[in-house]
């Protein structure tokens, strides 16, 4: 028991950290998302292309590879940031990717009836995407965006690689100071709380959402 | 004197021609029914009224503002998009499916586009709404959902929307076909009570019966060609061409 208040300390120090993470890179990646699924679906051929080519990139190399990138490998070329800016960029960047694409998904479920409808009203695009559009996209991506919320509280996990104590390197430390498994057991616990709270979130949203079909 | 002229109107998906120089003139006040089997182009006609489509080739003009012309080299030419919304402003549009927004109660989907769009006081919106409401006898369900109403309710609120934005001319694409028999009698009620206030109206129907009442003119659509045009006596009575005879035989024995 005693070892455990002992131990609290430094685990509830990571997962703050985790947290800082974890909320600055959503806060960030959900509106990006939206954007770059929307820009994914343009018209202008270049933008499309350039959309394809990014979501290429984030989607297909590790975001492992990704934070090393941002944080050693840029700054052997001179662009230097201090770690959790690094790690925000690669991970903004590559949730922003994944995002993206449901939004994509999710836009182009919407009826084509719908677009219509608000064409001959007289809605200009702007206004057709942000009152008839996404309201409508938001509840059906509800589910494959709380997977991606989830991951993403596991993902920060990575964030050790460039010597960022998050709690899971927190746990890491004490069990291999202390020759015990326990730390390792007590962050599972901590994750699954996480993601707990995320879960219920998420189900109270789908909940608010229920008013219409 | 007309409040639409759509002339020598061409357009194909891919290989297939599916208007082949259609021509409509429309004086304020008439109501228009556009019949055909599925396939003759006149649902596609009436979406390039107001450029839900876009056409290859003709000039459509809506009250006096033209949407879109012929060019030198025989292609069209839009008029700029601040003009083609203006335009669309004064065509009411109504689907087969409806197309109410889900996530809207039917309040807001009557005052949505007076508000965002014609800036319209809400209040007054919602005064507007409320007398539309009434005359398609849906006042009791203005807060509701869509998903809450039959699919006639559906549709009477889908014309309500539509005559929220007070456009002059009001088209329909098959209004009745998504509806039974039952529903199909509400909606047709509600169209009909808009014709005798002298409402403008262009309908794309299957519905003889309806057209042979209401409707002053009667087009009949073949292979994106309009083979047949008329009073709907004429017309609907008293076919001259061929096919519209037969079609009129099928549609006809089939009730």
């Amino acid at each position: 028991m005693d070892y455990l208040l002992n131990l609290l300390p430094s685990l509830f120090e990571g997962t703050l950290l985790t947290l800082q993470l974890f909320s600055l890179t959503l806060v960030m990646s959900l509106p990006l998302g939206i954007v770059l699924g929307i820009a994914r679906m343009s018209k202008f051929r270049p933008l499309n292309v350039f959309m394809q080519f990014y979501i290429w990139v984030f989607r297909g190399t590790p975001l492992l590879l990704q934070v090393l990138f941002t944080y050693f490998g840029l700054a052997t070329i001179g662009i230097k940031f201090d770690q959790m800016t690094a790690a925000l960029i690669a991970f903004v960047l590559n949730y922003a990717a994944y995002l993206a694409e449901i939004f994509r998904a999710g836009i182009q479920s919407i009826d084509r009836g719908q677009f219509e409808a608000a064409d001959v009203l007289g809605l200009s695009r702007f206004q057709t995407m942000r009152t008839i559009i996404l309201p409508q996209m938001f509840k059906r991506v509800l589910p494959p965006v709380s997977n991606e919320v989830i991951n993403l509280v596991k993902d920060t996990a990575l964030i050790y690689a460039i010597g960022m104590n998050e709690l899971l390197r927190a746990a890491k430390i004490a069990s291999v100071r202390d020759f015990l498994f326990v730390p390792f057991i007590v962050a599972a616990v901590f994750y699954l709380v996480m993601t707990a709270g995320i879960q219920l979130f998420f189900k109270w949203l789908e909940a608010r959402y229920d008013y219409y079909r | 004197m007309y409040i639409l002229q759509a002339n020598d109107i061409h357009k194909h998906f891919g290989r297939l021609r599916v208007l082949k120089g259609v021509s409509l003139q429309v004086r304020k006040g008439e109501i228009i029914a556009i019949i055909g089997q599925s396939g003759s182009g006149k649902s596609t006609f009436l979406r390039c009224l107001n450029r839900l489509e876009t056409v290859d080739r003709g000039t459509i003009e809506v009250d006096g503002d033209i949407l879109v012309r012929t060019g030198p080299d025989g292609r069209a030419i839009y008029s700029s998009e601040k003009s083609v919304a203006q335009i669309r402003g004064k065509i009411g549009m109504v689907f087969q499916n409806f197309n109410l927004f889900p996530h809207k109660s039917v309040m807001e989907n009557l005052t949505l586009a007076p508000i965002l769009v014609q800036k319209t006081d809400p209040d007054q919106a919602y005064e507007t709404a409320r007398i539309l409401l009434e005359k398609v006898g849906l006042s009791h369900k203005a807060n509701n959902y869509p998903f809450e109403l039959s699919g006639g309710q559906q549709q009477r609120v889908a014309i309500a929307r539509a005559m929220a934005m007070n456009p002059a001319i009001l088209c329909f694409d098959e209004p009745t076909s998504a509806l039974d028999p039952v529903l199909t009698g509400e909606v047709l009620k509600v169209m009909k009570d808009l014709a005798m206030e002298h409402m403008t109206m262009i309908v794309v129907t299957h519905e003889i019966g309806f057209a042979r009442e209401v409707a002053h003119r009667v087009l009949f659509m073949e292979d994106g060609m309009v083979v047949e045009e008329g009073s709907a006596e004429e017309v609907l009575l008293n076919p001259r061409h061929q096919s519209t005879q037969a079609f009129l035989s099928t549609v006809l024995t089939a009730r």
